[in-house]
Parts: C-alpha cells; structure tokens; sequence
C-alpha cells in the first residue's frame, strides 16, 4: 500500500510537471500585470504596502485559475470514479493534488520572485522573508480554492453560486497577507504561527469537504 | 453474491425505474439491456454505490454496499474515458494500476499489454490514439486490476471483431474463476450462460 501511495505521488508530480505550461502562462502574465502596476504608479512614492498588496492579490487569482484549471480536469466523471472506487480514499487524492499544485506555484514564484519585487521596486532583502510568508498562505489559499473548485465544477449543482460560500474562509489569509506589509519589519514570528494555524484548521476539514462536494455533486 | 430488492430511482420529479430484483451468484454474468435513456448506467451507478437509489438495497454477500465494498470488491468500467491525455499510454497505465493499488509483475503487465495491444507504441501520448484504443486502455485494467465484481457500461462500444472476441475471453475466464460480472449492452454477448435483465 504504502509503496503504491509512494508510486501514486511520484505519478502526480509527473502530471504537475506535465501541467506546467498553464503556470508559466500565469507567471508571465502576472510578470505583465506587475509592470503594468509598477509603471502606472511609478511618480508615486508607495512604500512596499500598495505593491506587495498587489501582488498577493494577484497570487490568490492565480491559485483560484490553477486550483479550478486541474479540478475540472482531474476530477471530471470518469476519472472521479475511478478515484472513489480506489483503495486509497478521496480525501488523500485530494489531499495529494493540492500539495503538487502548491509546489507547482510555489517552485514558478520562488524563480519569478527576485524578478517580480525587481519590478515592484520592493528592496531584495525581504526576498526570504515574503517567500517563506507567501509559501506558508498558499497552503490555505490552494486547499480553500480547492473547496470552492470542487462546488463549481460539479455537474449536479443547480446553484453554482454556492462557491461563493467559501470566500469568507479566504478572507483571514488575505487580511493576515497585507498585514505583513507593516510587521515584516519586526518580529514575523506570529504571522508565521497564524498561517500554520490556519493551514492546519483547513487541512482538517477542506479534503472532508472537497471531496464530499465531489462525490456527492459530481458522480 | 449480489441482490438487488425493489430497486426505483429517481432523477428530480421524473422516475427512472421501478421495482427492480435480481441476484447474481459468482460465477454468473447478468446482461442488462434496453432502449436509450431507460437507466442502465444509472443501475449500474446504483449498484457501485456511486448514486443511491430512491427506493430498496442492494447487498453484496449479505452487506449493504457502502464506499468501502465497493472500493475492496467493484472494478467499474463506464462510457467515458478516464485516461490523461498529457501522459503516454505506458504512463497511465503505470498512474491507473498505482490507482488502485496494484502491484504488478512487469512480465504479467507487458503481456497483457500485448494481449489487447499487439505492437502499439506505448510511448504514444494518449490523445494520438483511436477511439477503441483508448477504450483497451480502460479495459485493461480487468487484467490487472484483481477484484471479484466487474461492473461494465457499454465495454464493447468502440471495438472491433478482433477486440470483443478478445474482451470474451476475458469474461469467459472471469465466470470460470467464480467471479461476478454485470454488464449494459445493446448487443448479445457470445457466451453460451448468462442472465439477462430487460429495463423498459
């Protein structure tokens, strides 16, 4: 069981490498959208709040795009099948395709990063330090997207609207994110705490739910 | 062996099918045929535990079945396709068999390959094939998936002579080794026993 578990992990990372191309097409395009931004406001003195803001902002989207893209791939009816009548149960399924989505995003912005706060005119020296914060809120962000992915791609759900019913969960990550702006400074150890926290509190509940919206309203 | 008890189900408002009974004892196959849209993949559904049904059970040995028999005892084979079509064939059958937690003897798997695919490249990605070659792919696994239940959409759609006489075989030697298949088709099958369930 165990070697199969290994196996099947090794598969997936071949199928987020195979995926890689989407990412980079997202990559490039926050690239753009990061110098569209910079130069627009570049008489403006902003500080690092408005740009990494900015930037935060555009990685939720970027995770959202990501997180739907493989879901509605993934996890259409047939291959959903197989999946539920796997040994290995759902929830770990889930579990693993959100951990090789997150490294996917998180290996594309550890190489775009020094060259994203280059244009962001954010000082180089924080380059450790929005890294690790960024890696530890995107945990939280994938296994939320994961959530409302798993709503919106369901075939039986009449009101697709019921995603919305997520976003309030991303709420904290994106509030907790533009407060690194003003502790980044000092001691970041609590914003360190509060996402591991947070990713743990999702980790319990987001594959139950992600992949009980898949049963249920897919199959 | 599995028993179906006033089996109905139904879609919203609109009723698919009524009162359905019938047992399979291993070693027995059960044809289920019909018109169109009469609910064949749904029994089947039903039966896999992927759907529940509106009305009755279904047991396998005596058990309700749940996710866990279903995922220990049903290989299901449906209409559509479940491969990736980024990754070769050699590569979802290595990612399909991690699946379901087999493991394989290389010797067994290449010559089961070979049973349905002859001399097909495996190194082909998967869109590059045909229609029925993508549908061996999906029936390969009953070679080397081992799981006493075969519950089968339409296997035969898609094949050619070659490829069904050869998926006879296989449900040949599966009723021999006191295994239980459920099948929906809209055509016969050539074997000499089996049941046959008519949804109208």
């Amino acid at each position: 069981m165990i070697k199969n578990f290994l196996k099947l992990i090794a598969n997936e990372f071949k199928l987020m490498l195979k995926g890689s191309v989407f990412s980079f097409v997202l990559f490039c395009l926050l690239i753009i959208a990061c110098s569209i931004f910079s130069l627009s406001l570049r008489s403006e003195s902003m500080g690092m709040n408005a740009p990494l803001s900015f930037l935060y902002i555009m990685i939720f989207f970027i995770s959202l795009f990501k997180v739907e893209k493989i879901y509605s791939l993934d996890f259409d009816e047939a291959k959903l099948q197989q999946y539920i009548l796997s040994p290995f149960s759902l929830e770990i399924i889930v579990f693993v395709k959100n951990m090789m989505i997150y490294l996917n995003l998180i290996i594309f912005f550890v190489i775009f990063s020094p060259l994203i706060l280059i244009i962001l005119n954010i000082d180089l020296s924080y380059l450790i330090q929005i890294n690790i914060l960024l890696s530890l809120s995107l945990l939280s962000i994938i296994f939320i997207a994961s959530m409302t992915a798993s709503i919106t791609i369901s075939k039986n759900n009449k009101l697709s609207l019921t995603s919305i019913l997520t976003l309030p969960l991303f709420v904290p990550i994106l509030i907790f994110s533009m407060a690194i702006t003003d502790v980044i400074d000092f001691n970041t150890n609590k914003m360190y705490l509060f996402f591991v926290a947070y990713f743990l509190l999702n980790l319990a509940f987001s594959p139950l739910l992600t992949s009980f919206a898949l049963k249920k309203l897919s199959v | 062996m599995i028993e179906v008890n006033n089996l109905s189900f139904a879609r919203g408002n609109i009723l698919i099918y009524k009162d359905i009974n019938f047992k399979i004892s291993p070693g027995e196959l059960l044809l289920v045929s019909g018109a169109n849209g009469v609910g064949k993949t749904t029994l089947l559904s039903n039966i896999v535990n992927f759907t529940e049904p509106l009305e009755g059970n279904i047991t396998y040995h005596g058990t309700s079945i749940d996710n866990h028999i279903a995922s220990e005892c049903f290989l299901y084979i449906g209409e559509n396709n479940f491969a990736y079509d980024t990754l070769t064939l050699n590569q979802n059958i290595d990612y399909w068999l991690s699946v379901h937690n087999v493991n394989f003897d290389k010797f067994i798997k290449n010559k089961s390959v070979n049973f349905l695919f002859q001399e097909l490249n495996l190194d082909k990605k998967f869109y590059q094939l045909s229609f029925g070659q993508k549908k061996k792919l999906q029936l390969l696994l009953l070679m080397l998936v081992n799981k006493p239940v075969w519950i089968l959409d339409d296997p035969y759609s898609g094949l050619d002579t070659r490829s069904i006489m050869k998926i006879n075989t296989l449900l040949k030697k599966k009723i021999e080794n006191k295994g239980i298949i459920i099948v929906t088709s809209h055509q016969k099958i050539n074997l000499r026993n089996y049941k046959t369930l008519q949804l109208i």
